[in-house]
């Protein structure tokens, strides 16, 4: 909320800068945004009379100008402007003043010096309405005695500083002039001086003679108050209401109007005003909208009503939304000649709710959902009556509407000094106390030496407990006096849960094999689902879905991994890094299976690589050594989801639980994600599946005492023969006496045939306890060699 | 005979001074010493001496054996010594040009901060726990006090699945899990992910990391929160890095701070020696325009305040623990939530929150 410095001192005396002012509310709990000027937008523009004013001899509409700017001399100045004349007084943008649209520098136009320029509204971004002639065309007029040479800032009320505070939702009393105001005396320890609100009752009859209200839910309208003005004459408001508002960021309109937005910053109650004579009957009904009933709101967007909302009607129809937005028929015009304030209190949720509903926000509805106070109703419909006959714009009719059924009581709590204290770390004095919350006015008072009773006034309804009534002591306290201290309590064990130090462990040995970590959103866009050519069927289509998401990319939660690990690769490839290995440690979501459960979340991995020296056996090592840290072996085979290379795919699995999927991405979906003629290789692990497997302890062989001996061994085999399928039946062939089985040697050639291959196997083989003889050896040999020809067709290369 | 061994012996000596390596040497010895060797012969052929004449002639012989021998044996380790000291110059090497490339890759920094986050509280004898993503409305919201219908809720643009469930908008409902399934004394963080409906831009990201602390015991006061930030900001930013405490609202504590550190780039003085001046130019925003009035009077990281902004923090609300099935009589307890990026991005000079979800290699392989 922007409060101009001016309006506060009106009822605070503030005898320090802007600046020092701001950071004592800051450091007391009102926030400040920032500390501005008006017409920090401009500089160096002042008022000129214009001496002369001839036609360009080289232009159809400039014309040549001597203004006089306060100077020694006349300046000469080139304007283009249709309204320019001599005797006109201007404002006058010197040589170096800084406009809005840039800076003004002297120079020639058309073959004419021109020193400055002479300014239009817009030129200087301040709106029609904050003075009499800017909205008009051509440049601004100033119709005032002002001598040349005045800054235009005193002309037209600027330069006064602007306090933007940022007030949080527990203090919607401040929300207004007088509830700042009130802060601020209790900060600055000063007295807040409300004006003394006399209404002068000039109008002829009572308000019964003129108008007709009809409460029909005080619930969610617990307070309606109303008056009406006769004899109202629309015209401008005086300068210092039109500077008020245009520094609190309030374009001003016409006298009515801007009393009833005047009486909302000042008081923080939202006024409507109707114009009387278009209020069918003089009637208005406050009542719940009919299920499907229509509206136009001031905006001109018509909308259909529920029962839930609430809305400010005449006998028949509903004609504006209750503290939201008015209609269009009772608009204040210019002829307007009678009208009706209403300044009433709307419950705030069921506010909310409509607004929310509608899609409506308006300055007013988020005054109401905040919480408007009822208690100060009349009292700020009272000011504005007020202002009426300050502004002499009409006769207010003797009597007022008020309907007030429930008035707000007022809560006490009792809250205990030592209790405050403890809770806050901060020794304070029962006495201290009590004169802060006072000076909050909050009517405490000290019973014996350890118990406060407050009596918290209407308009602090965030104070509900002693917790509450803490947080004011050590605010007006200060802050700063909070001692620095580590808690005097048990020793508790630190340790992060299983599953973090799990992940962390995971990362930890990726980030050894070279990988670098990303992040991606947890939503994605659903297209990229569809990108990866899942099954019709396949679970990873069906996604939690945001009811609002921020666009359609980021619409559903992701599923897989895998899409957005390929955007990833796909920006890196585009922004020419061409090498790269990648993991992403996160969830994936399953929609629940029944209604109001939440959904599954899974921890998981991808990993993926790409560029130079890359291909399918780097993600299978990977894959295998990460597998390996947590002492689990699986067994690959090759298949896959359909959106991996047909050839370059597999899964790994233990105990037929699949706990990676791996392979080379289908260039048809590498396209998709455009990246074109590149191969991307991806590993999907699943942790959760994982972590149960982890062997904490893997065991230790004794050291071997006797010799190993090694043989090679070369088989020829058709080329659909796995070669890591026959180490895994070596394996088991010579398990009694196998060390180690590697594969050396993989030959295709003309001699051995087309589809036929050759592999060759280094094997070591060694008994724990004894040499092992040759008749051992060639019979363990023979053993592999009758394994791999029963399994596999294997024979012995000649 | 005589003659002939004196020969044999300079001949032979002069041989090995010569000799031009240990091979040659060997050469030399062989010729002389070895089986055929021209000493060996003369040994040999002595049997035709007569035998008054043998002992002499043996001695003689064995004496400039001797001596070759011991000639041979000095001159071979200074052959050897040479040969050695040759074999390690010709193998020096370049050792500027640099090694095979870095093996190594790297956490992303927001993991990286978040880890230093973590071992500092752990270390303090926190337990760090996890939560859902998805989240019960319930728990992000009501029992933090936050009702339904409540402006507070503005101040956290919420994603919705449906009416009772969210993505959550901060890790707090992890406190609201732990204290409706833990007795006290607790002592926690949550680290994790949340989710605001903001635009992403250089300061926010629709998705982003938060971590979460909370302590309920007997007799814990606001000193105590204190306390435990000044430590943190210590271990996480550096000796002389300290809190300042600000009012502030938060439905769940009370009372509740915002907590701003030292800013570390200017020391907490809020000028920098040598800031640059650039004038405002036209055209600028408004806006523009005051933030470089700032930030040439002073530290642009902190706005020339020296303090940044943080984290929020406060005792948690009595009515919060009542909720949570806790006795606010007998317990009270703190609470603080901060958020991971922002710390990465103060902690790693990072300036704009973007880089962090772009996962360009360029800027990631930075911080291995």
């Amino acid at each position: 909320m922007k409060v101009p410095m001016k309006w506060l001192k009106e009822y605070v005396d503030i005898d320090v800068s802007a600046e020092a002012y701001a950071s004592k509310m800051v450091m007391t709990g009102t926030a400040v945004e920032g500390v501005d000027k008006t017409g920090a937008q401009f500089d160096k523009v002042v008022v000129g009379k214009v001496v002369s004013c001839v036609d360009h001899p080289n232009s159809d509409h400039l014309h040549i100008c001597m203004v006089d700017v306060g100077e020694a001399e006349p300046i000469q100045i080139v304007c283009g402007a249709p309204n320019v004349h001599a005797g006109m007084r201007v404002a006058a943008a010197l040589d170096g003043a800084h406009l809005p649209g840039g800076k003004i520098k002297k120079g020639k136009m058309r073959g004419e010096v021109s020193m400055g320029m002479l300014c239009s509204g817009p030129e200087l971004d301040v709106p029609a309405g904050l003075y009499p002639h800017i909205g008009d065309e051509g440049i601004i007029e100033i119709f005032e005695d002002v001598a040349p040479g005045t800054d235009v800032k005193a002309v037209f009320g600027l330069g006064d500083d602007i306090i933007d505070f940022e007030i949080l939702a527990n203090r919607p009393d401040c929300l207004s002039v007088w509830g700042l105001a009130r802060e601020s005396s209790a900060v600055l320890e000063k007295h807040f001086v409300m004006p003394e609100i006399a209404v002068e009752e000039k109008g002829q009859g009572a308000f019964d003679d003129y108008a007709k209200v009809e409460v029909l839910d005080d619930v969610t309208c617990p307070r309606y108050c109303a008056r009406v003005i006769t004899n109202v004459k629309i015209g401008p408001s005086p300068k210092w209401m039109r500077e008020y508002l245009y520094g609190a960021g309030v374009r001003p309109i016409n006298n009515i109007v801007d009393i009833t937005n005047f009486v909302m910053l000042e008081t923080g109650h939202p006024m409507h005003a109707f114009d009387l004579s278009k209020v069918k009957d003089q009637t208005i009904v406050v009542r719940r909208a009919k299920p499907g009933e229509k509206l136009t709101t001031l905006d001109g967007k018509e909308h259909v009503l529920d029962e839930s909302m609430l809305v400010i009607a005449d006998k028949e129809n509903a004609t504006g939304l209750a503290g939201i937005m008015g209609g269009e028929e009772s608009e204040i015009v210019d002829d307007t000649a009678s009208v009706l304030f209403e300044c009433a209190a709307f419950e705030r949720a069921n506010n909310r709710v409509t607004a929310r509903k509608l899609g409506i926000r308006t300055e007013s509805s988020g005054r109401f959902e905040k919480g408007v106070c009822p208690d100060t109703a009349m009292e700020a419909l009272n000011r504005a009556c007020m202002l009426v006959n300050m502004l002499e714009c009409g006769d207010v009719v003797p009597g007022a509407y008020d309907n007030y059924p429930h008035p707000m009581e007022h809560r006490e709590i009792e809250a205990s000094v030592k209790r405050v204290c403890r809770r806050i770390g901060v020794d304070v004095p029962g006495e201290v106390m009590e004169d802060i919350l006072n000076r909050l006015y909050i009517d405490t008072t000290l019973v014996g030496d350890d118990t406060l009773h407050c009596v918290i006034p209407a308009f602090r309804q965030d104070m509900e407990t002693e917790a509450d009534v803490s947080e004011e002591v050590l605010r007006m306290y200060g802050y700063d006096h909070i001692p620095s201290t580590l808690m005097n309590a048990v020793t508790m064990p630190g340790y992060r849960n299983e599953k973090l130090v799990f992940n962390d462990r995971v990362k930890d040995a990726l980030v050894g094999m070279g990988l670098f970590e990303v992040l991606n959103y947890s939503f994605i866009s659903p297209k990229w689902i569809e990108k990866l050519n899942l099954a019709d069927d396949d679970p990873r289509r069906s996604a939690v879905v945001l009811r609002n998401p921020l666009g359609e990319d980021t619409s559903v939660m992701r599923t897989s991994l895998v899409p957005s690990m390929l955007n990833t690769v796909a920006a890196n490839l585009n922004r020419g890094n061409a090498d790269g290995k990648l993991f992403e440690l996160s969830k994936t979501f399953t929609p629940a299976e029944k209604d109001g459960e939440l959904p599954a979340e899974h921890n998981a991995l991808c990993v993926a690589a790409f560029g130079e020296g890359v291909d399918f056996y780097t993600v299978k090592n990977i894959v295998t050594w990460l597998l390996a840290k947590f002492g689990v072996t699986a067994a690959i085979a090759a298949e896959g989801d359909a959106y991996y290379h047909p050839g370059r795919k597999a899964r790994m699995r233990v105990d037929g639980q699949c706990i990676a999927a791996l392979g080379e991405i289908h260039p048809d979906v590498a396209e998709a994600f455009d990246i074109s003629g590149r191969r991307v290789y991806v590993a999907e692990i699943d942790l959760d599946a994982l972590r149960p497997l982890e062997k904490d302890f893997y065991g230790v062989k004794p050291l071997p005492k006797f010799p190993a001996v090694s043989r090679d061994i070369a088989v020829v085999v058709d080329e659909a023969v796995g070669a890591g399928a026959m180490m895994d039946a070596i394996a088991r062939a010579a398990a009694k006496t196998l060390e180690d089985v590697k594969l050396f040697d993989i030959y295709r050639g003309d001699k051995l045939g087309a589809g036929r291959k050759s592999v060759a196997y280094a094997i070591t083989l060694r008994a724990p306890d004894r040499t092992l003889t040759d008749e051992e050896i060639n019979a363990t040999m023979e053993k592999v060699l009758k394994a791999l020809n029963q399994q596999f067709g294997a024979e012995l290369r000649a | 005979m005589e003659k002939m061994l004196r020969e044999i012996r300079e001949r032979v000596m002069q041989n090995i001074e010569e000799a031009k390596g240990s091979q040659n040497l060997e050469q030399i010895r062989v010729a002389i010493l070895g089986k055929k060797g021209e000493l060996t012969g003369l040994l040999r052929g002595m049997g035709k001496l007569p035998p008054e004449e043998r002992p002499k002639m043996g001695q003689m012989v064995n004496e400039v054996r001797a001596a070759i021998e011991e000639k041979m044996e000095a001159r071979l380790a200074e052959l050897l010594e040479r040969e050695k000291a040759a074999r390690l110059q010709a193998e020096a090497i370049d050792v500027t040009l640099p090694g095979p490339e870095r093996g190594a890759g790297s956490l992303h920094p927001m993991n990286i901060a978040l880890e230093k986050m973590i071992n500092i509280f752990v270390g303090m004898g926190y337990e760090a726990v996890e939560g859902p993503e998805v989240e019960f409305d319930h728990y992000n919201f009501e029992l933090l006090n936050i009702p339904k219908n409540h402006p507070a809720r503005d101040a956290q643009d919420t994603f919705y699945v449906d009416d009772n469930i969210v993505l959550r908008t901060h890790t707090s409902p992890v406190q609201a899990r732990i204290m409706t399934t833990r007795k006290p004394p607790i002592r926690v963080i949550c680290p994790g992910r949340v989710y605001r409906a903001d635009e992403a831009d250089a300061t926010h990201s629709p998705v982003f990391h938060q971590m979460e602390g909370l302590v309920i015991d007997e007799n814990i006061t606001m000193g105590d929160l204190k306390g435990t930030l000044d430590e943190f900001a210590r271990q996480m930013f550096g000796e002389g890095i300290k809190t300042r405490f600000r009012p502030s609202f938060f439905p769940f504590t009370e009372p509740s701070a915002e907590v701003d550190l030292t800013c570390a780039n200017c020391k907490g003085k809020g000028v920098l020696p040598l800031a640059k001046l650039s004038p405002a130019e036209p055209g600028m925003a408004t806006s523009q325009i005051k933030d470089l009035g700032r930030a040439t009077s002073g530290c642009r990281m902190c706005k020339g305040t020296g303090w940044i902004e943080v984290l929020g923090a406060g005792m948690v609300n009595p009515k919060v623990l009542e909720m949570c099935g806790i006795d606010s009589t007998k317990y009270s307890g703190f609470a603080f939530g901060m958020g991971v990026e922002r710390m990465a991005l103060l902690k790693y000079n990072i300036p704009n929150l973007r880089y962090l979800y772009e996962n360009d290699l360029r800027f990631l392989t930075q911080y291995r």
